[in-house]
């Protein structure tokens, strides 16, 4: 929106019009343009949401801030790329076809660093403005609460897509590396790219609106930090051991571990089969239900964001 | 027009009404909102913002309505709270420029407009410092910035000279001021000093306990009295008693002789009496009103009401 408000400004000499003073006679003169006010556009709510999702990514990563605050997510970055680096120097070192690790099982390998970078970051995106008590100056803009709450989500999304689809697509260069032929396995392995894409922006967002749902809910980075990790490793562990008793109740405890949902939905998308001692195997349902438990789990983790941000005081 | 007005604004808290059917129209300007800790100062102004919402009656600023036009609203004003809200990691140029963003100004704008806001918050040495390293005045002056950096056409801010010390106190001061009249932007300021309102508001707003206990132009209620200020040095009681003797009522206050008067002021007299005793005559003035006196008429409390929802650090000193 362009159009100002009704103007309510109070008459002042030195606003719009600049006051001219007279230098000494023959000489040159001295405007004094005193304060502008701002003409220009005003881009409004979609403008104020993208700022704040390219800020809070930024803040993410240490970006605009001192060098400490850039080592926790950069050290995870860097052990999460660590599977695909050998991958890529297995591939220029030993001219053979060997997969080190493969897209569909590349997140069953990296999950507890998944669960880690999710603890290192969502504090950082959804905690800082609750810490600074900053919240007041975005809710007086023009920026509504669930907007606010969207934009972290995104940002948080996005955050999580450096970490899974960036090692995914260096995996997907390195296995292709490592085959004699460039171009045949890029030709038939083309089909990849997609479930690629699709495992990577689901867990993304599956994994963000767990850890922005639960770093919100406290201003304390150590809390949040602990809750996040808490929330997704223990559910792992639990299970683990339920679907390891193997009775037809306990098997269900398997839909009830976000990282378990990230295999089974990564395995479904590929179409490919369950490592065969993983807790979605032994569990034993179809791999669409982990899909399907995956999205409610997202839809719901959302939910509980925005209902934060809607009661959080401002 | 009006830069805000409502119409019977209510707010209540479980406890406590903080604000009670307030009806008010303000006109642009620099206005002082006055009232004693938790009488709901910040309560209006998060009201006017839309950061909470009314149990009551509405509220319009900038002729569009707070909760139904809220966003629309937000691009135009500036809110300064009362509390920390800065994030220390930053420097001055990336936060200020960032809250630009959010209200909506495009990004090279945002530089500009910081840049510029930063000058005249005499923070322009130190914008791209981390802000941790900034005093509480800079700190204050940040605040400011950010409040004004979309050039609004209303500014709110909350205590703003919270936690200063004199000098810091009066150079926040001098630049409400400027950014008031050199500006021409509305200011609603609240605080519960009143030295401060004297100094650079042209309106004020009383409120006590979430009521409206005045509103109107700051020369009506520090216009002059019916009351001649003579200050002596030597004997005041003598004076005193001379005039009184040429028919001229007057009262002793130390070295102060407080002379009524009803039509002309009798100078001559006082001088050619101040001369006849011989005692040094320091200055003849008309007394003018003080807030404190509107204060002590209006019988504003000064303790903090109980159990109020506000939270206000420094304590009254009027």
């Amino acid at each position: 929106m362009s159009s100002g408000p009704p103007d309510a400004r109070v008459a002042s000499p030195a606003s719009s019009q600049g006051t001219r003073t007279d230098g000494s006679a023959g000489g040159g003169s001295i405007y004094d343009l005193g304060y502008r006010h701002y003409e220009g556009v005003r881009l409004g709510r979609r403008h104020a949401i993208l700022a704040l999702y390219v800020e809070s990514l930024r803040g993410a990563f240490g970006l605009g801030r001192g060098a400490a605050a850039k080592i926790a997510p950069f050290v995870l970055i860097f052990i999460a790329l660590v599977p695909a680096v050998i991958q890529l120097a297995i591939a220029a070192l030993i001219p053979a076809e060997f997969e080190f690790v493969s897209g569909d099982d590349y997140y069953s390998g990296v999950k507890y660093i998944l669960a880690l970078y999710a603890a290192a970051v969502a504090p950082d995106i959804v905690g800082r403005d609750q810490r600074n008590r900053s919240l007041t100056l975005y809710f007086s803009r023009a920026i509504g609460r669930t907007d606010y709450a969207l934009g972290k989500l995104a940002a948080m999304t996005t955050a999580m897509l450096i970490i899974t689809l960036v090692p995914q697509l260096i995996l997907f260069a390195g296995n292709a590396l490592s085959t004699q032929d460039f171009g045949a396995y890029l030709a038939e392995e083309w089909d990849q790219v997609l479930p690629i894409l699709g495992s990577a922006l689901g867990g993304s967002l599956l994994i963000a609106s767990i850890g922005t749902a639960i770093g919100a809910q406290t201003p304390q980075r150590a809390f949040a930090t602990v809750g996040i990790v808490v929330a997704f490793l223990l559910p792992l562990v639990v299970a683990g051991v339920m679907v390891e008793i193997g009775t037809d109740a306990t098997v269900y405890a398997a839909f009830l571990s976000p990282l378990d949902l990230v295999d089974g939905f990564t395995w479904w998308i590929f179409r490919s089969t369950p490592d065969e001692f993983s807790t979605v195997a032994l569990a034993g349902f179809d791999l669409w239900a982990y899909t399907l438990a995956a999205v409610v789990a997202t839809v719901l983790a959302s939910g509980l964001l925005v209902r934060r941000y809607q009661r959080v005081q401002a | 027009m009006a830069v805000f007005e409502t119409l019977d604004l209510t707010k209540r808290y479980p406890a406590v009404n903080a604000l009670d059917e307030l009806t008010i129209s303000v006109e642009p300007g620099v206005v002082g909102l006055v009232g004693a800790n938790g009488a709901g100062k910040s309560t209006l102004i998060k009201l006017l913002l839309g950061l909470i919402e009314p149990s009551a009656g509405s509220a319009s600023v900038l002729g569009y309505d707070v909760r139904t036009q809220g966003r629309e609203l937000r691009q135009f004003v500036g809110y300064m709270p009362e509390h920390d809200c800065l994030p220390l990691d930053m420097n001055a140029t990336e936060f200020v420029a960032h809250m630009a963003q959010i209200s909506g100004l495009p990004r090279s704008a945002a530089r500009e407009r910081t840049a510029e806001i930063l000058r005249h918050a005499g923070l322009f040495e130190e914008r791209y410092r981390a802000m941790s390293g900034y005093s509480t005045g800079m700190r204050q002056r940040a605040k400011l910035a950010q409040a004004l950096v979309h050039d609004p056409s209303i500014v709110f801010l909350d205590e703003p000279t919270n936690g200063l010390d004199p000098a810091g106190r009066d150079e926040m001061l001098d630049l409400i001021e400027r950014t008031g009249r050199g500006m021409g932007i509305s200011i609603l300021m609240a605080t519960h000093l009143l030295g401060e309102i004297e100094r650079v508001c042209d309106h004020l707003i009383v409120i006590d306990a979430g009521q409206l206990r005045h509103h109107g132009p700051l020369g009506g209620f520090t216009g002059a009295t019916q009351t001649l200020d003579v200050e002596v040095t030597g004997d005041a009681e003598a004076l005193a008693v001379h005039l009184e003797r040429r028919g001229v009522a007057s009262v002793v206050d130390g070295h102060h002789v407080l002379v009524s008067i009803e039509s002309e002021p009798p100078f001559d007299l006082i001088r050619d009496t101040v001369a006849e005793l011989g005692v040094g005559l320091v200055r003849l003035e008309q007394r003018r009103h003080t807030l404190e006196d509107l204060f002590r008429v209006q019988g504003v409390p000064q303790e903090v009401a109980e159990g109020a929802p506000e939270r206000e650090g420094a304590p009254a000193n009027v």
